[in-house]
């Protein structure tokens, strides 16, 4: 009898369904999308350094671009990516040595609190710099 | 009575997966498995799912009620319908579907018996029933004392997985690595392992959990426990693992 087996790319798609899930589910999808992120954002980071060779004339000109405020929003963004991602990475790590599973929930709800707190400051240093 | 309408995902070889709707009428204190008992027997015979003790003990019946996984056999009607939005009746996830609510379950087998788990026992002991002696009945149905082990709580770790797989579904990582011990799996060894002194057969599940499958791909989401009906705690039992591998290698280095 033929079975109904969907491939696993679209089994892959289940990390981001949030649906009625509990917090440690938001947990790991968050980490998964910041995760993402930085590595695209490091790709990006070295293709922006591959201007340096252009001479001063490019590179002043990206930076130029890079204090626009669409840039600076950027800037937040990826503060923002790698808060949640470190922080909630410090989480598992503790877990994973078996400290404070009992308490991962309470965990979370702390870096993200820290995440939220460090990630305002980070704001105001960037719009008001 | 409840008026209530389900809405079933239909699968069938050689058909497109679909849902069905089905409104029926059930008692206020029914369960979800009563409601598909009516949709069956009032509308469509060719509804397949699984139904055995109808009290959480076998776990056939495990599917997914409105996204999660429950067993219906012990979810009131009552304690998922919102009174109007049609209840969502999906099969498990990350297994094949084989017809309509029902999955192949094989790979939960597969993996718990990976650690030696004991599935069914060898023999079943059975009763010296016949019809000629029904009259003595009663005392024959008596159950033989049990004695209870020295270690309670390891007796009821064991006795907790009803095997119905729902930890598997929920289970993201699951979803994208076939080949995953998932927390059943993982569960299982866990078990095993604190119920063997043997260091051979230790070291034998502590390398099965330490393997590339093992309770390193867990990316602490905590479903599983969160989904658990019988409260077994895979992602507790993964943890755990974790914690006597990482040991295990301190030990070690700090002998080098």
């Amino acid at each position: 009898m033929a079975s109904l087996n969907y491939p696993r790319v679209r089994r892959a798609g289940r990390w981001f369904d949030l649906r009625r899930r509990r917090m440690g589910m938001w947990a790991y999808a968050l980490n998964r999308i910041t995760g993402i992120g930085l590595v695209v954002y490091l790709y990006l980071h070295l293709v922006i350094l591959s201007q340096l060779p252009g001479g001063p004339g490019s590179w002043n000109a990206f930076v130029a671009l890079a204090r626009s405020p669409f840039f600076l929003t950027l800037d937040v963004v990826l503060i923002a990516g790698i808060l949640i991602h470190g922080l909630n990475g410090l989480r598992i790590a503790l877990t994973g040595f078996g400290i404070g599973v009992k308490a991962h929930k309470i965990l979370f709800g702390i870096v993200m609190f820290i995440a939220v707190i460090a990630l305002g400051v980070a704001a105001v240093l960037i719009y008001g710099g | 009575m409840l008026e209530i309408t389900l809405q079933i995902f239909r699968y069938k070889t050689g058909e497109s997966p679909h849902y069905d709707t089905f409104t029926v009428q059930v008692a206020e204190s029914a369960s979800v498995l009563d409601a598909l008992d009516v949709v069956w027997a009032k509308h469509d015979h060719s509804l397949t799912y699984r139904r055995a003790c109808h009290h959480s003990a076998c776990g056939v019946c495990a599917l997914r009620i409105n996204g999660l996984e429950k067993l219906p056999c012990v979810t009131p009607v009552s304690s998922v319908w919102d009174g109007h939005t049609p209840l969502r009746l999906n099969p498990l996830r990350n297994f094949p579907v084989v017809s309509d609510l029902i999955v192949d379950v094989t790979g939960l087998f597969q993996r718990l018996s990976a650690s030696d788990l004991e599935i069914t026992r060898d023999a079943e002991p059975t009763l010296p029933l016949s019809v000629d002696n029904l009259a003595d009945l009663g005392t024959r149905m008596e159950p033989e004392p049990v004695e209870p082990p020295e270690n309670l709580t390891r007796f009821n770790r064991f006795e907790s997985c009803i095997e119905c797989g729902i930890c598997m579904s929920a289970c993201p990582t699951v979803a994208a690595d076939d080949k995953f011990l998932g927390p059943a799996g993982l569960a299982a060894i866990y078990d095993e392992r604190h119920k063997t002194g043997d260091p051979r057969e230790v070291a034998h599940l502590l390398a099965l959990a330490d393997g590339e499958h093992g309770v390193w791909r867990c990316h602490s989401a905590y479903e599983c426990t969160e989904a658990c009906p019988q409260a077994v705690d895979p992602a507790g039992k993964i943890m755990a693992l974790r914690r006597e591998l990482i040991a295990n290698r301190l030990k070690k280095g700090r002998r080098k």
